[in-house]
């Protein structure tokens, strides 16, 4: 359960969070939509702790949050697969997948054998990902990159993962398959935020949805009631 | 001039130049993780000897003083991390430049008042007599520069490659906050990097002082030289700083012959002016190195 409330934050002067609030309950999927510029991925950052919430409260499982180093964040439980996907380009596929599970692995010897399970699993979502092992993350398609920033998140058995516009700067097939695996995390009962330009496919997989605007949510809903709402429909749904 | 003998000189001189090199791969190993170095690196090398020195003036072992002198020089990286770099990077402001140049200035007066201005000699068990190995005379405390800077690069080279926090440090180096989603405390990876290249100034302190004798001065000589090898090699190739350092050290070494011992540190001023206008990234590196 990830709870948000009343959240304040921005980058030095500029304030860009206005009173954000919003509530993903465990094991379902939320969507949160809105323009260029609305304070999406700033909501995420400020939810992972890569920015200090200046005001309001961020809560994981119950317990306050905010204003903890991200690293502590992340071992408490949280997965953030960041926009611009942000592999580390000078490690291979698999050393990448490994730092995903840093928080709970031994730091010197044993953390391969430790991993194995996990490794399988992701190998098995994406079986892409396991025949470019060996390969520099950098060197890898924008899809595949995209592939492996959810397969690291998975790796931390999360019990949040926010993904923040996952299909970003994909051919429409491989958005397809991001979608696919969502879809399929869900039904396996992972718990996430998902932030999307695509708003229609977003919804199609979303429990519930939040619409953001300059800083704070404008509206919320089911899909279903969303998709009544003209101006909305108007503005994000085409 | 038998080409033997110049060739004697110029791997005397290399074999020193791994000293440099050491240093230098000190200010890479920080400035992977921080983007910053530490300006006093040398006051640490220099600190750390008269510390060995101490420890063996008590009658401690030599191969008790070296762990406790690495050690030490762990410490003393910790501190230049919390007092000169740390709130600086916070507040991502160039700061540390100006701290680190205060907290060497400080460690040298420092050493001044404990431990006097004068070179003091700095006992070894290693021998200092030439033996003669592939058709070259070379002092087995020569070698044991040569074997001590590569055996510790390479250890933390392949600490580096083959284990997790290796590639948490990796990690970092290449994105901090995307490190940081991972669970890898960036803070502390930055502590680990001065810490690791307080202990390697340490080494480069106890490897070098049997030859060259302990004193407040030679800091800034030494540094200064790690500093033009790190500016030509880049400061992300360890492979490159022990190339450029032996390069350095051999050509220092025929130019003090040729052409007179006062011009022994002409090489490394040429070599880095050449460098900063020819190549500002390093012969092998990417990062350039802004405001020298
Ligand atoms: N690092 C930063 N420093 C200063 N301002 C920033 C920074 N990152 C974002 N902003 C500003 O914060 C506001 C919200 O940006 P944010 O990235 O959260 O929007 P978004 O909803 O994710 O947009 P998009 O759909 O384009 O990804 C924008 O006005 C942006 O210019
Ligand atoms: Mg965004």
């Amino acid at each position: 359960m990830l709870l948000v409330e009343d959240v304040y934050a921005g980058y030095g002067l500029s304030e860009v969070l206005l009173g954000t609030s919003l509530a993903v309950k465990p094991g379902t999927v939320v969507a949160l939509i809105g323009a260029n510029g609305a304070g999406k991925t700033t909501t995420m950052r400020a939810i992972s702790g890569l920015i200090r919430p200046a005001r309001g409260r961020v809560l994981l499982d119950g317990e306050p949050v905010g204003g903890l180093p991200a690293s502590r964040i992340a071992r408490l439980g949280l997965a953030h697969a960041p926009e611009g996907r942000k592999v580390f380009g000078t490690l291979c596929v698999e050393d990448n997948l490994l730092l995903g599970a840093y928080g709970r692995l031994p730091r010197f010897f044993g953390f391969r054998g430790r991993a194995a399970a996990d490794l399988e699993r992701v190998y098995g979502l994406f079986p892409r990902l396991r025949e470019r092992r060996r390969q520099l993350a950098g060197t890898l398609s924008g899809g595949e990159q995209q592939m492996l920033a959810i397969g690291r998140a998975l790796m931390a058995r999360p019990k949040v993962m926010l993904l923040d516009e996952p299909s970003m700067g994909l051919a429409p097939v491989i958005v397809q398959e991001v979608f696919r695996t969502i879809r399929q995390l869900k039904a396996e009962g992972m718990t996430m935020l998902l932030v999307e330009q695509f708003a229609k496919t977003a919804l199609e997989v979303a429990d519930y949805a939040y619409v953001m605007e300059r800083g704070r949510i404008a509206i919320e809903g089911t899909p279903a009631e969303l998709r009544r709402d003209e101006r909305l429909l108007a503005a994000y749904l085409g | 001039m038998p080409a033997s003998i110049v060739a004697q000189m110029a791997i005397s001189g290399a074999l020193m130049g791994l000293v440099y090199a050491l240093i230098a791969y000190g200010f890479q190993l920080t400035y992977a993780t921080s983007k910053s170095i530490n300006f006093g690196q040398g006051e640490l090398v220099m600190v750390s000897a008269f510390f060995s020195l101490t420890l063996l003036d008590l009658g401690l072992s030599y191969w008790l003083v070296l762990p406790a002198g690495l050690l030490f020089g762990a410490a003393l990286g910790l501190v230049v991390e919390r007092a000169g770099v740390r709130l600086a990077l916070e507040q991502k402001s160039e700061g540390w430049i100006l701290l680190t140049i205060i907290l060497g200035l400080f460690f040298f007066s420092a050493a001044e008042n404990i431990w006097g201005r004068d070179d003091r000699p700095f006992p070894t068990p290693i021998p200092s007599d030439s033996i003669h190995v592939l058709g070259v005379d070379v002092t087995p405390l020569e070698l044991s520069v040569a074997v001590g800077v590569l055996a510790v690069m390479g250890l933390i080279e392949l600490l580096k490659r083959r284990t997790l926090l290796g590639k948490a440090f990796e990690a970092v180096s290449v994105d901090r906050d995307a490190g940081e989603l991972m669970g890898i405390s960036a803070k502390r990876t930055v502590m680990l990097s001065y810490a690791l290249s307080g202990a390697v100034a340490a080494l480069a302190g106890i490897l070098v002082s049997p030859i060259t004798t302990v004193g407040p001065t030679m800091a800034s000589a030494l540094v200064l030289k790690a500093f033009s090898v790190a500016v030509v090699a880049g400061l992300d190739s360890g492979f490159g700083v022990v190339l450029v350092g032996m390069f350095l050290g051999a050509l220092e070494t025929l130019a003090s012959f040729y052409v007179g011992s006062g011009w022994r540190e002409a090489p490394g001023l040429v070599l880095l002016i050449l460098a900063l206008a020819v190549r500002p990234t390093g012969v092998f590196g990417k990062a350039a190195i802004r405001k020298v």
